[in-house]
């Protein structure tokens, strides 16, 4: 589960999960909810990710984001299922999805990069909200 | 709503004056904060958080003068938009976020001899559809040119330099761009594979969101020498470009902001907000974002390099007749989103210095030795680029300039989300509007379409009659749009 929030100029997300991992995934679906229209998005190819745990979990959520921006811009996929495992030194993460396609998942907005503003990552008594905002 | 103190200390001009402590109670200002605005624009800059942003600024390392905004201020991320800051070459600063993630994000305009009575409508629509397919633009625009990897180094080491060698421009570009197209500190080694990779999908490319490429008519003339000088008349057909580094630049403005976290709390250096992020100038990691953030705004100068010559060339194909013969020449290309090293005189002292401008253009006044020989005695143009549907500004930088470190405004501002604007405005409904009011659009989406449309930013006139008004630049000509091709 996520929800959208808004600033004036920019847009980002929270995200909710049981696990800090099953908020990455929600909060990866909720970028790329913003960056398509309305078309669904299909499994057809996985990509493995691996990112550094090497700061806090705040950046992790940011390096997390910035690393499925980077492969959406160079292999033009974009993706709706996430697996997320979170380690003592690093990320590892499995992302599902396929090439986009203006006519089939519509027009979202170009995300350019994570940012660090009202980013938060925190454990509450349901389970973990993770937060921030994207430059658009 | 922000309530901190601000001071009337002349005409358009307001400060917030050192002893003021912010939001928190725990800010040390080193320098007071200036912001550029007209009564009526105070409710607008005091709703969202960007005067304590200014603020915030003043308290960095090493920075001297004042922290500057201009009117078109608003919230960014650490720095305001709108902001310029300049820092001590040797005991400054230099950061990330002063810069912005759309690294040498700018504007470039090109004239034409052509008349609005030569273009029917029809034509127009040709124009405007021919440069659609021709310039890569949207959400996901892909590079139409494949670049090796040891090409994408020259393009980062050399500038629009590269473009031209390669056949894209006419030598003489050169010269009308801002820097002439290349930073020559630029270091394509310091700039990672994965930025160089994102820029390899997409150079060449207009890109979403504000960005746009657009036919105008000179609507009006204020200053008729200027005007002269720069090859500008009444009823003439220019074109304007406004794009930057695309991914490549957002690539290395978050690598860097990752590495800058580090040194700040490497260097022990106290900042109010963690997105002022920085580092020593003189440091290792300061010098490496410095080397590499040039090499991401020569990628930008490029970029615009290859979209005006596909818009000759789209010129040419409508018209059957050569660029050279439709006298497309570049009045000029202006960054808004960069850090460099200037010289000013602060306090009567001529002091070298990292200017930081955050939504801010460079304007030269006359006699700099960096603007081009024929401008040289009436000073730099400064392009202004409106937003969809609105007219578009150029203006003359004058010496008055010289008191915000030679500086002017970059636009409008937004001051609705996007969301908002989105709820509000169907996309087709503005076209039709637009369509009404004689503009083609042939937008990428309708969805950019609605989140850009002009009643979402603060007018821009608004904005250049306070730079105006306050004289660091002023007026001579006005374009609006005949035909819009949005990313």
């Amino acid at each position: 589960m996520f929800k959208i929030i808004e600033h004036t100029a920019d847009i980002g997300i929270e995200a909710y999960g049981k696990t800090l991992e099953e908020a990455f995934e929600n909060a990866a679906k909720g970028m790329f909810s913003l960056m398509i229209g309305d078309g669904k998005i299909e499994s057809k190819v996985m990509k493995e990710l691996e990112v550094p745990f090497d700061m806090d979990e705040e950046q992790l959520l940011v390096d997390w984001l910035s690393e499925l921006l980077y492969i959406h811009d160079v292999e033009h996929l974009v993706f709706g299922e996430f697996d997320v495992k979170i380690g003592k030194e690093k990320l590892t993460g499995r992302a599902y999805g396929e090439e986009y396609d203006v006519k089939k998942h519509g027009y979202g907005m170009e995300i350019k990069a994570v940012t660090y503003h009202m980013l938060e990552v925190k454990k509450d008594k349901k389970g973990y909200v993770v937060r921030c905002l994207f430059d658009i | 709503m922000w309530n901190g103190p601000l001071e009337k200390i002349g005409e358009y001009r307001y400060m917030i004056p050192k002893s003021y402590r912010g939001i928190n109670g725990n800010l040390k200002m080193r320098v007071p904060a200036l912001i550029y605005a007209s009564e009526k624009m105070l409710p607008s800059i005091k709703k969202d958080n960007a005067p304590e942003q200014a603020a915030n600024v003043a308290t960095m390392p090493g920075i001297v003068g004042k922290a500057f905004a201009m009117p078109d201020i608003h919230w960014g991320y650490g720095f305001p938009i709108g902001g310029v800051a300049a820092f001590d070459a040797e005991e400054g600063v230099i950061s990330p976020g002063g810069v912005g993630f759309d690294i040498n994000c700018g504007v470039r305009l090109v004239r034409t001899n052509l008349h609005i009575g030569d273009l029917s409508r029809e034509t127009i629509k040709q124009l405007v559809d021919e440069l659609f397919k021709n310039v890569p633009s949207g959400v996901g625009s892909k590079a139409r040119i494949r670049l090796s990897m040891q090409e994408i180094n020259s393009v980062l080491d050399n500038g629009a330099r590269w473009a031209i060698e390669q056949g894209y421009g006419w030598d003489e570009d050169l010269e009308y761009l801002e820097e002439n197209g290349c930073m020559e500190v630029a270091d394509s080694t310091l700039v990672s594979e994965k930025a160089k990779m994102r820029g390899k999908e997409q150079v060449g490319s207009l890109g979403a969101g504000n960005h746009f490429l657009e036919i105008q008519r000179v609507a009006e003339i204020y200053d008729e020498e200027a005007a002269k000088v720069y090859g500008l008349e009444k009823d003439q057909i220019t074109v304007m470009i406004h794009t930057g580094s695309r991914g490549l630049g957002h690539q290395v403005c978050s690598d860097y902001l990752r590495i800058l976290e580090q040194a700040t709390k490497k260097y022990n250096i106290w900042l109010p907000d963690r997105q002022l992020a920085c580092a020593p100038v003189k440091s290792k990691e300061g010098e490496r974002y410095f080397k590499a953030m040039a090499a991401a705004a020569n990628f930008a100068w490029t970029n615009r390099q290859l979209i005006v010559h596909w818009v000759r060339q789209s010129f040419e194909h409508v018209l059957r007749e050569d660029a050279e013969d439709l006298g497309m020449h570049i009045v000029y290309d202006v960054c808004h989103n960069i850090a460099k090293i200037e010289e000013h005189v602060v306090d009567g002292k001529k002091m070298k210095l990292y200017v930081h401008r955050k939504g801010a253009t460079r304007a030269f006044g006359p006699n700099r030795s960096q603007i081009p020989m024929k401008y040289r005695h009436i000073g730099q143009p400064v392009l202004i680029p409106g937003d969809m549907g609105t007219a578009s500004f150029v203006l003359r930088a004058r010496n008055e300039a010289d008191e915000a470190f030679a500086s002017s405004c970059h636009g409008a501002g937004r001051v609705m989300s996007r969301n908002e604007a989105k709820r509000r405005w169907n996309g087709r409904e503005i076209a039709k509007i637009l369509e009404k009011r004689g503009i083609y659009v042939h937008p990428a989406s309708w969805t950019v379409m609605a989140e850009e449309s002009p009643d979402a930013y603060k007018d821009v006139g608004d904005v250049v009659d306070v730079m105006h008004g306050a004289g660091l630049t002023t007026k001579v000509a006005k374009m609006v749009p005949l035909g819009v091709v949005k990313g």
